[in-house]
């Protein structure tokens, strides 16, 4: 009996570990096996029992499902996975492994189309791996979709002794998890991806810098790179080819502005996080002054898939400029909270109401924040909205790390601007005025519309300005955008209260 | 003559550049600077001032502060001008309403967390917050306190609640120059990379993040005081408010002139600008175009100068006929015609030769120039002399033995284009410090550095220096290691033939060759008598020999031993032989006691030498200055100064006329 | 636990000097020998990298990581962001640190827990969030922190 039990971390917050253990006791004979989530976490613990081949789903299962799922008789019966209209619906381009193989197998990750691309790349040189990369139309996936090919265009041609490869995965932002996700499910995808990501570029060192609050990925991630120094995957001679790559896991230190590329830059240097100005860019002046990819974690492990599959294939995805497969979180107040990964293209109702079914608590939706705490409120009259950079942006949002946290109706709007506010006090670096000084300001302005001072708005509304168009970095200049996207599309939450007042 | 013309004061934001010439338009006007360049600065050489806080001409660019963001046609949002670096045709607009608001809108912020007592504010009328503050048209802050709480802020000591506000931090007043009041910081960083960039001792730091960045001196629990601080005043001239201000401007009040004046404490020789007000000297401040200093300065320049001011110092002029008389305070007219009628009757009595001069390095070579001429053109004699005769009469004696004048071949400019440093018998850090700060800035930027020195100094390891290699000699062999050096660069072919063929005398040289050839010279042969192990001195020899410009710096650590000629002329043996001399990065270069020991010696100073070190022997050169001069000239050297202090015991020498010298 | 010997700082630094970029791991290797960075350490770390002792002291206060001293027996994290706020995280989190007594960053009297803050677990999907030391919790209501709270002896 073959039996599939997931340890990604959201699958051990909801008690996989005790199910584990008390199928252990119940089936010693079973061939236990640890993988990733198949990120339906509204599943989860989903524990899938192979039968005939196909692999059945039980869940939500709890210590008392054991013996059912045993003996075939569970309520919490799924049926095979593959068939549930969740995973149909889906395009698994990056996340085809994740919640399928072993994590830390590295045999089991070549049997399901591991290194195809590594070997391709292999036979390339670092012109052509970069314009496979150009070619497949890639964004980065952190938030700022800045094509990839040209990022590395920019460090293969500059001239330096050393180059580096830097994957971001200081996922800080709420409503993602997909780097998380990746790095618990499939390690070796993220590593693949970065081994040709130096082939392409010349870089021979690359480091990983992951935040501290994920010490679940921490972990499967330095023994995958262990697995993979040890098979020849990483080190003096990739594969046998004579080219080198080889990579540290770096671990943050609680600071969300070190998922900004230059903040983190200073910190993996050992510097404080504070931001760069740019130029110059890190693509020249990186990582110890020398050229350096700094790429998100799902950029990265996207483009094993791109080489195994040919850029075309993976470019024929998308819409307009996005192209390829965006890989959707779905959390907060929602029914159906998880990872899908699909087309760009796909409505925002669609993902929330369809997909998501609608808010946990069963009220109304009220708004959907896209893209992190420094994405937009969307309310639903706007989820007609079509997924893509682009077309997002077009409705004042942004996709952000395409993470999508739903609220109920319940959500007092202004007590979410005002979070957004305080939320970038607590994590400015300090560098620039604006943002150091302007989001205090800003709570305390919220504090004053919230007492029902009117004349407080047009402050709120100046100082986002000034926070947008004066400050160094994404988090100050960003974080105007939940808090006016609440103020615009919300304003009976911040008026109600005044009217109380008077 | 343009060194002549006092150039401004203006700062232009962000340091010059070289490189070949761009030219964009800001504002409609055309502007060419070289590449790299920001636009901040071509702004300003254009004459549009850009308001800025964090910026500043002699730190790198930050990006801080947002005021001077521009709008660049063709670019999305409103850059920093001080970050971003001209493209050719560039336009730049600098005033438009949109950077108006937000530059309005940033200092709303600023002054939200500011304290309002402008008028009684030692930085009244000198604080480019104040003036920042004005140039932007800020009118009104907005920002209130809520109900439920008082304003966050860095300056009340007490929240509107009456408790302890904990934002607030009291004065640290521990350095005895300088105070530092965290409820004046606008965290622009400036004090910090000031201290990093120009001083390079790295005391300070900003504590924290966000709205809790803090400006901080040395480690965790340290103040001012108990810091790495070496109060060389970088951080106090770099800030923008009253944040870090010099005591004395607290006490005293603003000055209301200035006068550019020469600091004499050691021999960098650092441009002041005396701030005064009235006749009080209020402070001293580097000044920015000094051609030694570039604007930075150590404590002594920069604190030091109780000398001005005090008790003791004499301020008329006074005569005693014996030594067991009391000073008089005479009238000048009185002093002079005291002295001169004195001088004149020793020389009646006692002969021509029984008074002499002494000048001092620390004066003009107006001065000196004159003092020596006093003794040739108005005693008849050849009686002057100088200390720097004394301290560095090794380089006098070895650089005119080896390249004909006894002059060091650099500026201090120089050390910015070095690649490879070799540091003898000298201490940099402690003996001329501001030399030192640009010499570490180098270092930093990636020159490689060679200390032989007995002593583990500074440079050998601090905050970001470390040495390549440190020779550690016994006191005593310098011409062993120095030979040793040069032993292995000619033996492993590393000289520089080009350049010697060229510059130098070759078949000279085939003598010089064979010799420093011999293994007796080697480092393994030496290494017992020098105490220094062979590898490090060969890898020391091939660094210097190979990485480019290469620069030799010693003191007198070198010169005040006994073989101190001997190690002058090994030293210059060494540039010559590696082919670093003349051009700028390259050389022999003493550090000298005092500030004008070249220009002493070559006003003339020394008793055997006219001006320009020509022989007083010689009667076409004694020719030139009695025409000159309209006087006859004495053929025959004078007596230096231990001579002048023995014929004085003898009773042969009377009267001594000394400028600016203590030789007891 | 508190206060290392001067040979057990050695061992950490000669252990990471050989990466680019050692600080960050040597004070995350610091903190997990002592459970904070003590004042102790900050000389020879300082000497080890060549920087000032200023320098390192801005790199630790810029990381909320890093503590000054060490923290409570357990340390309960508690996500405050968007995701968990949208499911109840606000009110649970103010309802545990009242049940203890505590602002945030505080530590139980007796020594078990220090409950801090933390944005994001990447547990979004089934929040609200939890770490009690590295251990993750998802859906957390009151019922679950309480028997949280219990196993850390709070």
């Amino acid at each position: 009996m073959k039996i599939y039990i997931p340890m990604d971390s959201a699958a051990k917050a909801l008690g996989v570990e005790e199910v584990a253990t008390a199928i252990r006791t119940a089936a010693p004979e079973a061939e236990i096996i640890r993988t990733g989530t198949r990120g339906m976490i509204w599943l989860e613990p989903l524990v899938e029992v192979e039968i005939d081949g196909e692999r059945h789903g039980y869940g939500p299962a709890t210590v008392g499902d054991v013996a059912g799922i045993l003996d075939g008789s569970s309520v919490k019966a799924l049926g095979p996975v593959a068939d549930l209209d969740w995973m149909r619906r889906q395009t698994r381009l990056t996340f085809a492994r994740v919640g399928v193989i072993d994590p830390l197998s590295l045999a089991d990750y070549e049997a399901h189309g591991g290194l195809a691309g590594l070997r391709r790349a292999l036979g390339m040189d670092g012109a052509g791996i970069v314009a496979e990369v150009t070619r497949s139309g890639l964004r980065g996936r952190g938030g700022a979709g800045f094509p990839t090919g040209i990022k590395w265009k920019t460090v293969q041609e500059a001239q330096a002794p050393q180059k580096y490869i830097v994957c971001n995965a200081d996922e800080g932002d709420s409503g993602t998890f997909a780097d998380r996700m990746i790095m618990e499910g499939d390690p070796f995808t993220l590593i693949e991806g970065m081994a040709i990501a130096g082939l392409g570029v010349g870089a021979t060192r690359g480091y990983v810098y992951l935040r501290s609050e994920y010490p679940d990925a921490i972990a499967v991630m330095r023994r995958a790179v262990e697995i993979a120094r040890g098979a020849g995957v990483l080190g003096a001679d990739v594969l046998g080819s004579g080219r080198a790559f080889d990579m540290e896991i770096r671990v943050g230190a609680g600071a969300y502005v070190c998922g900004e590329e230059t903040s983190l830059l200073n910190s993996l240097e050992g510097k404080r996080g504070v931001v760069r100005a740019k130029p110059p860019l890190p693509a020249l002046e990186g990582f110890l002054g020398r050229p350096t990819v700094v790429n998100n974690v799902i950029s990265l492990a996207t483009v094993p898939v791109i080489f195994e599959k040919g850029a075309a294939y993976y470019a024929d995805f998308g819409l307009g400029r996005s192209r390829g497969t965006v890989t959707l979180q779905i959390a907060g107040n929602v029914a159906r909270g998880g990872l899908f990964e699909t087309a760009f293209g796909i409505t925002l109702g669609e993902v929330v109401n369809d997909l998501g079914g609608g808010t946990l608590t069963g009220r109304p939706v009220k708004a959907v924040q896209v893209g992190g705490p420094l994405g937009a409120y969307i309310p639903v009259g706007n989820f007609d909205a079509a997924l893509g950079y682009e077309e997002l942006d077009a409705k004042g949002g942004l996709l952000g790390h395409a993470g999508l946290v739903v609220f109920d109706d319940g959500a007092d709007m202004l007590g979410m601007a005002r979070f957004a506010m305080e939320f970038c006090a607590v994590e400015s670096c300090g560098k620039c005025t604006p943002c150091r000084i302007g989001a205090v300001r800003g709570v305390e302005t919220i504090d004053r519309i919230a007492a029902g001072d009117g004349a407080a708005i047009p402050l709120l509304t100046d100082l986002c300005e000034t926070m947008k168009d004066g400050s160094l970095c994404a988090l100050g200049g960003l974080t105007p955008l939940p808090v006016m996207s609440a103020l615009t599309h919300f304003p009976d939450d911040f008026a109600t209260r005044r009217e109380a007042a008077e | 003559m343009k060194d002549f013309i006092i150039p401004t004061e203006r700062d232009m934001g962000t340091p010059a550049k070289v490189g070949a010439p761009v030219t964009l338009e800001i504002d409609g006007v055309a502007v060419t600077v070289p590449e790299g360049t920001s636009v901040l600065r071509a702004a300003a050489e254009a004459g549009i001032p850009i308001p800025k806080l964090c910026a500043s001409d002699n730190l790198e660019a930050f990006g801080s502060c947002r005021l001077c963001v521009v709008e660049i046609e063709g670019r999305r949002g409103t850059p920093a001008s001080c970050t971003t670096p001209v493209t050719p045709g560039m336009v730049v607009h600098t005033g438009s309403a949109k950077v108006r608001k937000i530059r309005r809108g940033v200092m709303e912020l600023y002054i939200s967390d500011h304290p309002l007592d402008c008028l009684t504010c030692s930085a009244n009328g000198d604080c480019e917050l104040q003036d920042m503050a004005g140039a932007v048209g800020l009118r009104d802050v907005r920002y209130e306190a809520p109900n439920n709480g008082g304003m966050v802020n860095h300056f009340a000591p007490r929240t509107t609640s009456g408790e302890a506000n904990p934002e607030w931090l009291p004065k640290d007043d521990s350095n005895p120059y300088f105070s530092y009041d965290p409820s004046k910081c606008i965290v622009c960083n400036r004090c910090v990379r000031a201290c990093e960039e120009v001083q390079g001792t790295f005391a300070l730091t900003i504590a924290g993040r966000g709205f809790d960045s803090r400006v901080k001196a040395g480690g965790a629990g340290d103040d001012f005081l108990a810091s790495d601080c070496v109060s060389c005043g970088a951080c106090v001239q770099a800030c923008p408010t009253a944040a870090l201000q010099e005591k004395s401007i607290i006490e005293i009040g603003t000055p209301d002139r200035a006068v550019i004046t020469t600091c004499a404490y050691c021999g960098v020789g650092c441009s002041f600008r005396a701030e005064m007000n009235g006749d009080t000297l209020v402070r001293m401040v580097p000044y920015k175009h000094g051609k030694a200093n570039r604007g930075h300065s150590c404590v002594k320049g920069r604190f030091a100068y109780g000398y001005a001011h005090h008790k003791d110092r004499i301020l008329k002029p006074m005569t005693r006929e014996r030594i067991s008389d009391p000073w008089r305070e005479v009238s000048w007219d009185e002093a002079l015609s005291f002295a001169a009628t004195r001088m004149r009757s020793l020389q009646a009595q006692y002969g021509r030769k029984s008074i002499g001069v002494i000048t001092s390095s620390r004066c003009t070579n107006e001065e000196t120039y004159l003092v020596q001429k006093l003794a040739r053109a108005v005693f008849g004699n050849n009686n002057t002399d100088t200390c720097a005769r004394v301290c560095h009469s090794p380089t006098g004696y070895g650089l005119g033995q080896t390249f004909g004048t006894s002059a060091g071949t650099q500026d201090f400019d120089s050390v910015e284009q070095t690649d490879v440093v070799i540091v003898i018998g000298a201490n940099p850090t402690d003996g001329h410090p501001v030399f030192a700060s640009r010499l570490k800035k180098r270092l930093r930027a990636g020159a490689k550095l060679i200390v032989v020195d007995p002593r583990r100094i500074d440079l050998v390891k601090s905050p970001h220096i470390a040495a390549a290699h440190h020779l550690p000699l016994r006191p005593g062999t310098n011409v062993a290691v120095v030979s040793a050096l040069a032993h292995v660069i000619v033996t492993e072919g590393l000289m520089d033939e080009a350049f010697i063929r060229a510059r130098c005398d070759w078949d000279e040289f085939q003598h010089y060759a064979e010799f420093i050839s011999n293994p007796r010279h080697s480092p393994e042969a030496t290494a017992l008598l020098t105490g220094v192990d062979p590898v490090e001195l060969r890898a020391a020899a091939r660094l210097f020999a190979t990485s480019g410009n290469g620069a030799i710096y010693y003191g007198l650590g070198v010169t005040e031993h006994s073989q101190g000629s001997t190690t002058v002329m090994g030293i210059a043996n060494l540039a010559m032989l590696t082919g670093n001399i003349g051009r700028p990065g390259v050389g022999v270069n003493p550090l000298r006691g005092q500030n004008n020991v070249q220009g002493a010696c070559d006003m003339g100073s020394f008793p055997h030498e006219l001006p320009g070190y020509r022989h007083i022997k010689g009667p076409e050169v004694r020719a030139i200055f009695e025409e000159a001069w309209g006087v006859q000239i004495d053929a025959e050297p004078g007596l230096r100064i231990p001579n002048m202090l023995d014929a004085a015991v003898d009773g042969t020498f009377k009267g001594l006329y000394c400028q600016g010298e203590d030789i007891l | 636990m508190t206060e290392p010997a001067a040979d057990e700082i050695d061992a950490i630094l000669r252990a990471h000097l050989h990466l680019e970029g050692p600080l960050l791991p040597i004070l995350h290797a610091m903190q997990e020998a002592c459970g904070h960075i003590p004042e102790a350490a900050h000389r020879p770390i300082a000497e080890a990298l060549n920087i000032s002792r200023a320098e390192l002291h801005g790199v630790i206060s810029f990381y909320h990581d890093f503590r000054a001293k060490p923290a409570g027996r357990h340390v309960l994290r508690i996500c405050r962001a968007e995701a968990c706020q949208a499911v109840g995280g606000a009110a649970l989190a103010e309802a545990t640190l009242a049940k203890l007594g505590l602002e945030w960053r505080g530590t139980t009297a007796n020594g078990a827990v220090t409950v801090e803050p933390v944005y994001c677990l990447g547990l979004c999907a089934c929040a609200p969030a939890a770490m009690l030391d590295g251990r993750v919790v998802g859906r957390v209501d009151s019922a679950r922190m309480d028997a949280l709270l219990a196993e850390a002896g709070a």
